[in-house]
C-alpha cells in the first residue's frame, strides 16, 4: 500500500503536469496547423488537427507587408528601450535606495504616482506633445517615453536597500566616483533585478500596440505588431494567411526566449526570494 | 569594460535609429505633391487604386500623388482626426458623409464649389450627386469615390437541393433561409458590428426597416428606431435566429460561411463580389440576385461607400492639383477601369458603354447599377455612425435574446437622440 | 504616506544618523542620478496628466481647438449621469475582469507552481511550456484565439463537441465573451506568476513542513498552515501586479471583441479608448481618464496599506 502510493504519486503528478503543459502549448499547435492548411481545410468541422504542409500561405502572408523592416524596427525599438530603461532605473534606484538626501520621500512618492497613471490616459496629451516636438511617426516617440520604468526603479531600489549600506559608505566620493562604485560594485549585486527589469521592459516594448498604432503611420518606423494588426484589419477572413503571419512574427521572440529562459527564470526566482 | 559596452549599445541605438529613419524617407522637388488618405488596402482595391494614380501622374507630370493607405475605415478616421489635430492633414481624404459633416463643423474642410462645374456634376448619377452636399449650408463638400449597393449572394447548390431559387421577397427569403438550415448549415451569418462601429449586418437591418415602410433615420437625421417597421425588421431577424437560420459572427461571417459551403446566403455590398467568389473558389456556382422586396414590392436598398473631401490646410496649388485628380478619378474611363477591377459601381452612367463585356460576364453589375439609381444614402449628420453603432448593439441584444426587439430598439433610440442633441 | 513603510526606518535609523554629514553632499549626486528617469516622467507622464485634467474641464474639439469651450465639471457630471455604456457599468466590467484575473490567476498559478515545485529537472520542461505564452505578443495571440473561439470552425467548439457538450457562441454572446477573454488572458499571463510562485516556494523552509508532517499533518494541512503563510509576500506581489495590469488591459479587448457584444466587454480602459478615439469626445474621455487615475491610485494605496498591516 505504502509503496504503491510512493510510485503512484509521482507518476500521477507527472501525468497531470504533462497535461497542463500540453494545454498551454495547444494554441501553438493549432496556429501551426492552420497556417499549413489549405483554405478549404480550415472550414471543416470538426477541424483536422494534423498539418497539411501547404506552404503557400506563408508566401502569401510574407508578400503582404514589409515584415523584415517591421521586425527590424521592433528589435531596434525594444533594445534601445531596454538599454535606456535599465540605465535610468539603476541610476534612480541607487539614488533612492542608497543615497540620503532632502526630499527623497517626496520625490519617490512622485515616482510611485507615475505608476498609477493608466497608459490610455496619456495617449491624447502625449500625441499633442509628440506633435509639438515633431516626434510623430519616428522611433524616438516609441523609445524615449518608455525609457523610464517605475517598476524598474522600484525593484532596483528594493535590492539596493537590502544591501549593507557600508558597501557604498564613501562620503567623500563625488558624482563620478559614485558612478564608478555603482558600476563596479552595485550593478553586479543587483543583477537579478536588472534582468527582471530588462525582461519587463522588453516585453512591454514588444507588446506595445496602441501607442505605435496612434503615434506612427508609416511602415518605415512601425513595429511588427502594428503590421500584424493592419494585416488582420485588411484580411480578417484569411485565417490561413493570418496564422502564417502570426507564426513567422512570433517565432523569433520565442526562440530568443528559449535561448535565454534560464536567466529569466533565475532572475524571477531571486526576485521572488527577495520579497519579504 | 561594462561601461564601454553600455556606451557602445547606446551609440548603436542612436546610429541605428538615425540610419533607418534616413532610408525611410524620400523627397521630390519642382512638383506639386498631394497626399490622399484612403483605406483601399487589400486585394484588387489596392492595386487598381495604384494603377489609376500612376495613370494620372503620367498624364500630369507636374503632380505627384502620395497614397496614404490605412487598413480600415475606423483607422482611417482616426488617422485623419489625428492629422487634423496635429495641423498636418493630407490634401484630400476618403470620408463617410457624416465624418464630412463633423469636419465641416470644425472648419477644417473646404467646399468644392469653386472647382466643380455644372457639367461635372451633371455627369454623376443623381443619387450619387445628392449625397455630396452637407445640410448645414447646402454646399458641395464632397466628391464621389467608391459607391456600392447591397445585393444577395447565395449557394445555388444548397438552394436547389431544397427546390428553391433566389427569393424575390423578404418573406420568401426567410422561408428559404430556414429551409437550408440545419446539419451544420445556416441560412445566413451576419456581423452587426458594435458600439465602435456598425458592420454589414446593421446595414441589412436598415434596409429591412426601410422595406417595411420607415427608414431608421429621417431625412433630417433624426433617429426613428422604434417605428413599427423597425420593430418588425428586428423581429424578422430574431425569428431567423430562433429558427437556427441566422448566426452572429465577426469578420465577414456571411462570406466565411458561404465560402465554406455552410451558409445559404450572404447579404452584402457589391464590393464583396471579388472576396466572396474568392472564398467560394469554384466549389459551387455562386448566385447573385437583387435584394428581395418588402410588402407590396417595396424596393429598399442602401447606397454605401465613401466620398472624398479636401482639407482646408492645402495651398491653392495643392487644391488645384487635387481637384484635377478628383476629376480624373470620376472620369468615364477611370470609373470603367475602377468598377471592373474593384467591384464598386461606377458613379457615372457614362462609364457603362466602356464596360459592356464586363457587364455581360457579370450580370450583377447591371441590376446593381439599376439599384444605385433608387438607393438611398444615410443622411449626412455628425451623429449617424455613433447612432448606427447603437443600433448594432441593439441588434446583438435582441438577436441573442437578452432583450425584446422593442426594448432593445427603445434604449438605442434614447441614446441616439442624446447623441444627436450633443452632436448638434 | 505610501512611502514611509517602504523606507524601512527601523533598519536604517542608525546608519542615517551616523552619516548625517554626508547627507547634504549626496544631494546633488542623487538629483543627477534620478534626473534621467524623472525628466522622462515629467515630460511624458506628469505634464500630460495635468494637461488631461485641463482638457477634462472643456468641451474639447480636437479638430479645431479654438472651438473648445470651458464647461467646468460638466464632463464629470455626465460621467455619473446616464450614458451607455455607463461609467458604472464599465467599472463593473473592469471589476469582473480584474477579479477573474487576480483570483483565478493567483489560484491557478499557485496550483501549477505547487505541482511543479521540487519536481526536479524533469518538470522544468512543463514550466517552459507554461511560461511560453507569456512572451508571445498580445496582438498575435489574441488573433489566434479569435479563431480558436470561432463558433463554426474553431478549436474550442471542436473540443466541446468531442466532450459531447453543446456548442457555445463564445465571443459573439454577451454572457460568454468575458469568460472567453479571461481564458485567453489567463493563458497569456499565468506563466509569469507561476515562475514567481516557484521562486517563492524555492525559499520556503522545508524543515517546518517536515516538522508538521512528523506531527501528523496531512499534505493539505501542511500547505495551509505552513507553506501558504510563508508565501504571503509573494502572493501580495502577484496580486498587486495582476491588479494593475488587469485594470490597464486593453489589447485583447480591442482585437477580440471591441468591447462587445452589447457592451459586455467594455472595460474602463476600452471605454476610454472608444470615447477618445472612436467618438472623439475628447473632454469627456479626459474626465474618464482622471477618474480612472484616481481609482487606480486608490487601489494601489489600499494594497500598500494591506501590505504594511500584514508586515507589522
Amino acid at each position: 500500500m505504502a509503496t504503491r502510493r510512493r510510485v503512484a504519486g509521482p507518476v500521477l503528478r507527472r501525468v497531470v503536469a504533462v497535461v497542463v503543459g500540453l494545454t498551454f502549448l495547444g494554441p501553438f499547435w493549432w496556429v501551426l496547423v492552420t497556417s499549413l492548411a489549405r483554405t478549404g481545410d480550415v472550414y471543416k468541422f470538426p477541424p483536422s488537427l494534423l498539418p497539411h504542409w501547404h506552404w503557400a500561405n506563408y508566401a502569401r502572408a510574407w508578400a503582404a507587408a514589409p515584415w523584415v523592416r517591421l521586425f527590424g524596427n521592433t528589435v531596434l525599438i525594444a533594445l534601445c528601450t531596454v538599454v535606456l530603461a535599465v540605465v535610468t532605473s539603476v541610476l534612480a534606484g541607487y539614488a533612492f535606495g542608497v543615497l540620503r538626501f532632502r526630499g527623497r520621500t517626496a520625490l519617490f512618492t512622485v515616482v510611485l504616482a507615475v505608476m498609477m497613471v493608466p497608459q490610455t490616459v496619456l495617449l491624447i496629451p502625449d500625441y499633442v506633445i509628440a506633435q509639438t516636438i515633431d516626434w510623430l511617426d519616428t522611433y524616438w516617440i516609441q523609445i524615449i517615453p518608455f525609457g523610464g520604468s517605475v517598476f524598474g526603479i522600484f525593484l532596483v531600489r528594493q535590492f539596493f536597500a537590502g544591501l549593507p549600506p557600508e558597501l557604498f559608505d564613501a562620503a567623500e566620493l563625488d558624482g563620478a566616483g559614485r558612478l564608478r562604485t555603482l558600476w563596479s560594485i552595485g550593478v553586479p549585486l543587483v543583477r537579478p533585478a536588472v534582468i527582471i527589469v530588462a525582461l519587463n521592459v522588453f516585453m512591454g516594448s514588444w507588446n506595445a500596440f496602441v501607442w505605435p498604432f496612434i503615434m506612427t503611420s508609416s511602415t518605415s518606423v512601425q513595429p511588427v505588431e502594428v503590421g500584424l494588426a493592419t494585416f488582420y484589419g485588411a484580411e480578417g477572413t484569411d485565417w490561413t494567411g493570418l496564422s502564417a503571419a502570426v507564426t513567422f512574427t512570433t517565432l523569433p521572440v520565442l526562440a530568443l526566449f528559449l535561448a535565454l529562459q534560464r536567466h529569466f527564470v533565475t532572475g524571477a526566482y531571486s526576485a521572488a526570494g527577495g520579497l519579504k | 569594460m561594462r561601461k564601454t559596452r553600455v556606451a557602445a549599445a547606446l551609440a548603436v541605438c542612436a546610429l541605428g535609429a538615425g540610419g533607418l529613419a534616413a532610408c525611410g524617407s524620400g523627397s521630390s522637388s519642382g512638383k506639386t505633391t498631394i497626399t490622399f488618405m484612403e483605406a483601399m488596402s487589400s486585394g484588387t482595391l489596392k492595386t487598381s487604386m495604384e494603377t489609376l494614380t500612376k495613370r494620372f501622374e503620367k498624364a500630369h507630370p507636374d503632380i505627384d500623388v502620395q497614397l496614404q493607405v490605412e487598413p480600415d475605415y475606423g483607422t482611417l478616421r482616426n488617422k485623419e482626426t489625428a492629422a487634423l489635430s496635429a495641423s498636418k492633414p493630407p490634401t484630400i481624404g476618403q470620408v463617410y458623409s457624416d465624418w464630412a459633416a463633423t469636419f465641416a463643423k470644425s472648419n477644417v474642410v473646404v467646399p468644392l464649389t469653386d472647382y466643380a462645374k455644372p457639367a461635372d456634376l451633371k455627369a454623376l448619377y443623381p443619387s450619387v450627386r445628392d449625397d455630396l452636399y452637407l445640410p448645414a449650408d447646402h454646399k458641395l463638400y464632397m466628391w464621389p469615390f467608391n459607391k456600392s449597393v447591397v445585393i444577395q449572394y447565395y449557394n445555388t447548390k444548397m438552394l436547389s437541393a431544397k427546390g428553391k431559387s433566389a427569393p424575390k421577397t423578404w418573406d420568401e427569403f426567410a422561408a428559404t433561409a430556414r429551409a437550408v438550415s440545419g446539419k451544420g448549415n445556416v441560412g445566413i451569418a451576419i456581423d452587426p458590428g458594435g458600439s465602435a462601429g456598425p458592420a454589414g449586418g446593421e446595414a441589412w437591418f436598415e434596409i429591412l426597416s426601410q422595406a417595411y415602410g420607415t427608414p431608421v433615420f429621417a431625412a433630417d437625421g433624426k433617429p426613428q428606431f422604434t417605428s413599427p417597421a423597425a420593430i418588425k425588421a428586428m423581429n424578422y431577424l430574431v425569428g431567423l435566429k430562433k429558427a437556427g437560420a441566422l448566426t452572429l459572427g465577426k469578420n465577414y461571417p456571411g462570406q466565411v460561411a458561404l465560402g465554406a459551403g455552410k451558409g445559404g446566403f450572404d447579404i452584402s455590398s457589391v464590393a464583396s463580389y471579388y472576396y466572396n467568389s474568392k472564398a467560394v473558389g469554384g466549389k459551387f456556382p455562386m448566385g447573385t440576385a437583387p435584394l428581395p422586396t418588402g410588402p407590396g414590392g417595396t424596393q429598399a436598398n442602401q447606397m454605401a461607400g465613401t466620398n472624398i473631401v479636401m482639407f482646408a490646410k492645402a495651398s491653392d496649388a495643392e487644391r488645384k492639383a487635387a481637384w484635377s485628380y478628383l476629376r480624373f478619378l470620376t472620369s468615364a474611363d477611370s470609373q470603367a477601369y475602377w468598377a471592373q477591377n474593384s467591384g464598386y459601381l461606377p458613379v457615372t452612367p457614362a462609364a457603362l458603354p466602356k464596360m459592356t463585356d464586363f457587364i455581360k460576364k457579370n450580370p450583377y453589375q447591371k441590376f446593381a447599377a439599376q439599384a444605385l439609381t433608387t438607393a438611398k444614402a444615410d443622411p449626412p449628420y455628425p451623429w449617424i455612425s455613433q447612432a448606427q453603432g447603437m443600433l448594432a448593439v441593439a441588434m446583438q441584444s435582441a438577436i441573442t435574446g437578452k432583450q425584446s426587439a422593442s426594448a432593445a430598439l427603445g434604449s438605442a433610440q434614447q441614446q441616439a437622440v442624446d447623441a444627436m442633441k450633443s452632436g448638434q | 504616506m505610501a512611502t514611509t513603510q517602504l523606507d524601512r526606518p527601523s533598519r536604517r535609523g542608525v546608519a542615517v544618523r551616523s552619516r548625517r554629514r554626508s547627507r547634504d553632499r549626496s544631494g546633488p549626486t542623487a538629483v543627477l542620478f534620478s534626473l534621467p528617469a524623472l525628466a522622462i516622467f515629467a515630460i511624458f507622464t506628469i505634464l500630460p496628466t495635468a494637461y488631461t485634467f485641463v482638457i477634462s474641464l472643456f468641451d474639447w474639439n480636437p479638430l479645431n481647438v479654438s472651438q473648445s469651450t470651458f464647461i467646468g465639471a460638466d464632463n464629470y457630471r455626465k460621467l455619473f449621469a446616464h450614458s451607455t455604456p455607463s461609467f458604472a457599468a464599465s467599472a463593473l466590467t473592469s471589476l469582473y475582469f480584474t477579479a477573474g484575473m487576480v483570483i483565478g490567476g493567483t489560484a491557478i498559478s499557485l496550483a501549477i507552481a505547487l505541482l511543479l515545485s521540487r519536481g526536479g529537472s524533469w518538470l522544468s520542461g512543463v514550466r517552459v511550456a507554461v511560461f511560453v505564452p507569456h512572451v508571445t505578443p498580445l496582438v498575435a495571440t489574441s488573433i489566434v484565439w479569435v479563431w480558436i473561439f470561432n463558433p463554426q470552425f474553431g478549436l474550442a467548439n471542436a473540443i466541446l463537441r468531442w466532450l459531447h457538450l453543446p456548442a457555445v457562441d463564445w465571443l459573439d454572446s454577451s454572457s460568454t465573451a468575458m469568460p472567453a477573454i479571461l481564458t485567453y488572458s489567463l493563458w497569456h499571463e499565468v506563466g509569469f506568476t507561476v515562475v514567481i510562485f516557484l521562486g517563492g516556494l524555492a525559499v520556503v523552509s522545508g524543515e517546518l513542513g517536515e516538522a508538521a508532517r512528523v506531527d501528523g499533518a496531512n499534505r493539505w494541512q501542511e500547505f495551509w498552515y505552513v507553506t501558504w503563510p510563508q508565501l504571503r509576500p509573494v502572493t501580495l506581489f502577484v496580486v498587486t501586479i495582476s491588479t494593475i495590469s488587469s485594470l490597464q488591459a486593453f489589447t485583447q479587448f480591442f482585437v477580440m471583441t471591441e468591447g462587445g457584444p452589447a457592451h459586455a466587454t467594455t472595460t474602463l480602459s476600452y471605454l476610454l479608448y472608444q470615447e477618445a478615439f472612436v467618438f472623439f469626445h475628447t473632454g469627456y474621455a479626459a474626465a474618464l481618464a482622471v477618474v480612472l487615475f484616481v481609482v487606480t491610485a486608490l487601489f494601489t494605496l489600499l494594497q500598500f496599506r494591506t501590505r504594511r498591516s500584514t508586515l507589522s
